[in-house]
């Protein structure tokens, strides 16, 4: 490998919270751009570095694992160092801290923006307003940066107040109302996320495209990516059938939004042992049947096209789920892959972890204990690069771990600023009192 | 070659003000269904040239719906018309010498290849990063199932499989239930989404350090490796050995205050009101202020089933009063962390997304006007645009191949013999 990232030399001052943002600026990192996450100590962002920032291992306990399910179940004194459900996002970053409410602590910021080439942000709208820095500021200190906003529903328009996590947004991009039991009113529906991520990726390659596009011209400008509408295209088919059709479709449960009949999830031998399978054409279908053996209701000339599967899909999910319920996933969804029907296992977390596949493909890195960690394997970005190390380069950034680089390094404060700065509490590696309510 | 740069718009062509991005990047696609074609659809979107290789017969997305006013046909399905805005379709049957020729004339014009057939399919139209990268130092972009190695290297999936293995749907539903999938095709867009990202990194660094590359993705690592909460079950799977698992009930599921979907005039509303200041505002929405006060303030005392027996008798008949719009309204007056579920239909029929641009009208040659879902950013400087519909079948056949130097007579010869079409 060459060594050298498609972002080198690209640096992000980054005002990200939550997954939405925090992703967006990890793909950048991912690709080498010198990410810079501001944080600072009075503020606590909520669902950002851990669900809270002081969590004893009872309450832990309670609170779902990937939100809560800290090192050996104890989140210790520093929750926001070993986060499972948001250390990730902050892989390949640096952090340092500043009281950016403080007139001092503006100037810093302000010094770092002016070295910047991206300042990338999804805070509450008005935040950084309040803060001083609207996008006539900061394009007066870089006048070629690029900005990324990232908010819920947009800058303008009528709902600009709304707030919401990724499953508030989630529910107006249309994606909560086409999940769920079709059996189940949607009030039966636990909360996904399916949008964050997303709206991650889609302001990652607006900001690859504006980066390109200053390279060329010189010029930085402002991106909106308003997550609700981003996320609308999740579900293309469904909007489009709703703008052209008229048509307000719901939930399908597992069937096939396709027209692949049979798709379903089965219950395989043992506990919470499910199968994935469908058949996505007549010829998959031709396998199934004869991998059954031929009975006689699968082998029914009605069912050799999708048309006529669909019109009896209840009663084939009723045969099959009575064929896989006494055998063996595993088993089941190899020999269905090589007979040439598409299966696949519903993996637990802990089944993903230790499949075979996933060990020797995923992009999981081990990363060396910390104070706040043990030896772990973690996930890296899900694409490789022939000459490009853009892999898992360094693990996630502790609070305030950059502070010496940022503050001296890449701004050149003096050893006197440093200290002061450090004694008014700018400089820390960990939260004030306050925030930890001691 | 008949081509100056300046009409192949070659990335390398440097200054000058451009109305796009991406403007000048061209992107070979050979990809097709879903996930390949979004992430292409991202690049053209923002004004690369994408030249879309169909295989005779074209596309399956052709044959996905939905279809314009219910009328099913190659042209009229939505999943085609989404996905592939602004490319250009040129249809070639690889398998024959005379396609592949055409294939290894596109290439050296080409700042990157997407690739979406699967080893197997790879290693028999020689499509593989290694034969393409023979042909022409470009980069190409491979997006696979599961990658070149392992186990699984051959194996098919569907949206269904795909989001069953490496998604987490191992913890969507309700215990005791099957596991749920997501609803349309999302686990194969998201991935696309992925992909796009890595191919404008690779241009990147061609573009400023002289680099093409070969670039993998597989579908099966995007979605465990990033997806929703994957990443944080999987982790806090080895950090705690706690496996998150379906829900006993949908609700709150954190220790106090309320979670979840519940019912309205109209529809339902997706609610997170957990102790602290979320619960305040939520009290005040409902109009109770009293509810933000002493024991309303202990988060004990919100996850008690007396205090959600006391809360319910108020906050239903609150709900049930009232339609979406109102409520929604009402939260965002006070700032409470709640949203509407829209259907498809009240997405497009919303008022405030068509003012802001959501929806965009298309000019299509045979068609006419029609609707489609539009930009997932706004960016001040080049702005995204459909310039153009998705392709008819073929469409820019000829077009390309008189760009590539055939003559008329060997035009004439790749359509009567089926090389091309």
């Amino acid at each position: 490998m060459s060594g050298k990232l498609p972002l080198e030399g690209i640096r992000i001052c980054d005002f990200t919270c939550v997954w939405a943002g925090q992703s967006a600026t990890m793909y950048l990192a991912d690709l080498g751009a010198d990410c810079i996450k501001v944080e600072n100590p009075y503020v606590w962002n909520p669902a950002t570095r851990a669900a809270a920032p002081v969590l004893p291992a009872p309450v832990a306990a309670v609170l779902p694992p990937w939100m809560a399910g800290h090192p050996n179940g104890d989140p210790g004194p520093r929750p926001w160092n070993n986060s499972p459900a948001f250390i990730h996002v902050i892989r390949n970053k640096r952090s340092f801290t500043v009281d950016s409410r403080r007139p001092e602590g503006l100037a810093i910021v302000k010094r770092l923006i002016a070295v910047s080439d991206v300042l990338a942000e999804n805070l509450a709208r008005g935040t950084l307003e309040k803060l001083g820095l609207d996008d006539a500021v900061i394009r007066a200190v870089r006048p070629d940066i690029v900005i990324l906003h990232l908010p819920a529903y947009g800058r303008t328009g009528a709902y600009v107040e709304g707030r919401g996590y990724g499953a508030h947004i989630d529910g107006v991009a249309g994606s909560t109302i086409l999940r769920g039991y079709r059996d189940s009113a949607p009030g039966t529906n636990v909360q996904t996320f399916a949008g964050d991520f997303f709206v991650g990726m889609h302001g990652a390659v607006a900001t690859l495209a504006a980066l390109r596009h200053r390279r060329r011209t010189g010029r930085g400008q402002v991106v909106e990516l308003a997550q609700a509408e981003c996320s609308a295209s999740m579900f293309p088919q469904a909007a489009l059938d709703g703008a052209w059709n008229g048509r307000a479709a719901g939930s399908l449960g597992n069937r096939s939004s396709e027209g692949f009949a049979p798709n379903g999830v089965f219950a395989a031998r043992g506990d919470e042992q499910w199968l994935a399978l469908s058949c996505r054409s007549d010829a998959e279908w031709a396998a199934l049947v004869d991998f059954l053996g031929r009975p006689a209701w699968a082998a029914a000339p009605a069912l050799a096209m999708a048309e006529g599967r669909r019109a009896a899909e209840d009663a084939i999910e009723a045969e099959l789920a009575a064929w896989i319920a006494p055998r063996d996933r595993d088993e089941l969804f190899r020999d269905l892959q090589e007979a040439g029907v598409t299966a696949g296992p519903v993996l637990s977390a802990r089944d993903a972890a230790e499949d075979p596949h996933a060990r020797q493909s995923a992009a999981w890195r081990r990363l060396d204990a910390t104070a706040d960690y043990p030896a772990t394997e973690f996930p890296a970005p899900p694409f490789t690069f022939s000459h490009s190390d853009v892999g898992l380069r360094t693990p996630p950034a502790l609070f305030g771990e950059h502070n010496e680089y940022v503050y001296r390094e890449l701004l050149g404060v003096s050893d006197e600023e440093y200290a002061r700065l450090a004694a008014d509490g700018h400089i820390a590696t960990t939260y004030a009192p306050e925030v930890l309510g001691r | 070659m008949a081509l100056s740069s300046e009409e192949w718009g070659a990335a390398a062509d440097g200054g000058g003000v451009s109305a796009a991005a991406l403007d000048g990047v061209t992107v070979l696609d050979l990809t097709a269904h879903i996930a390949g074609p979004y992430a292409t659809k991202l690049l053209a979107d923002l004004g690369a040239r994408v030249i879309k290789i169909e295989r005779p017969g074209g596309d399956s997305a052709r044959a996905l719906g939905p279809w314009l006013h219910d009328e099913p046909g190659p042209e009229r399905s939505g999943s085609w018309q989404f996905l592939n805005t602004n490319k250009q379709s040129i249809v070639l049957d690889l398998k024959t010498p005379a396609g592949r020729e055409v294939l290894e004339r596109l290439l050296p014009r080409v700042d990157i290849a997407v690739v979406g057939h699967t080893p197997a399919v790879a290693e028999r139209l020689r499509t593989t990063p290694e034969a393409l990268r023979e042909v022409a130092d470009v980069n190409v972009l491979s997006l696979t199932n599961f990658g070149w190695s392992g186990p699984y290297r051959d194996y098919a999936l569907s949206e269904t499989a795909l989001y069953a293995m490496g998604g987490e749907m191992f913890s969507h539903g309700l215990a005791g239930r099957e596991p749920l999938k997501l609803g349309g095709v999302a686990s194969l867009i998201q991935c696309g989404a992925m992909a796009a990202i890595a191919a404008l990194g690779a241009v990147h660094a061609t573009e400023v350090h002289g680099i093409a590359q070969r670039v993998d993705v597989s579908l099966f690592d995007v979605q465990l490796n990033s997806i929703d909460r994957r990443s944080s079950a999987i982790l806090a799977w080895r950090f705690s050995g706690r496996v998150n698992a379906r829900p006993e009930a949908a609700g709150p599921s954190t220790a106090g205050g309320l979670a979840g979907v519940f019912p309205c005039a109209d529809g339902y509303v997706e609610l997170t009101a957990s102790a602290g200041p979320y619960w305040r505002r939520f009290a005040e929405m409902i109009g109770h202020p009293e509810f933000g006060a002493p024991p309303w303030t202990d988060p004990a005392w919100l996850a008690t089933p007396e205090a959600r027996a006391e809360i319910d008798v108020v906050l239903y008949p609150w709900l049930l009063e009232r339609t979406r719009a109102q409520i929604w309204a009402a939260a965002r007056g006070v700032h409470a962390i709640l949203a509407p579920l829209f259907t498809a239909t009240d997405l497009y029929g919303d008022p405030v997304f068509h003012e802001r641009g959501l929806w965009e009208q298309v000019e299509h040659e045979t068609l006419g006007a029609f609707p489609l879902l539009g930009r997932p950013y706004l960016l001040s400087e080049t702005p995204w645009a459909v310039r153009r519909a998705a392709p008819r079948l073929g469409q820019d056949t000829t077009a390309i191949l008189a760009e590539l130097g055939y003559d008329r007579v060997s035009i004439d010869e790749l359509l009567r013999t089926g090389a091309a079409a």
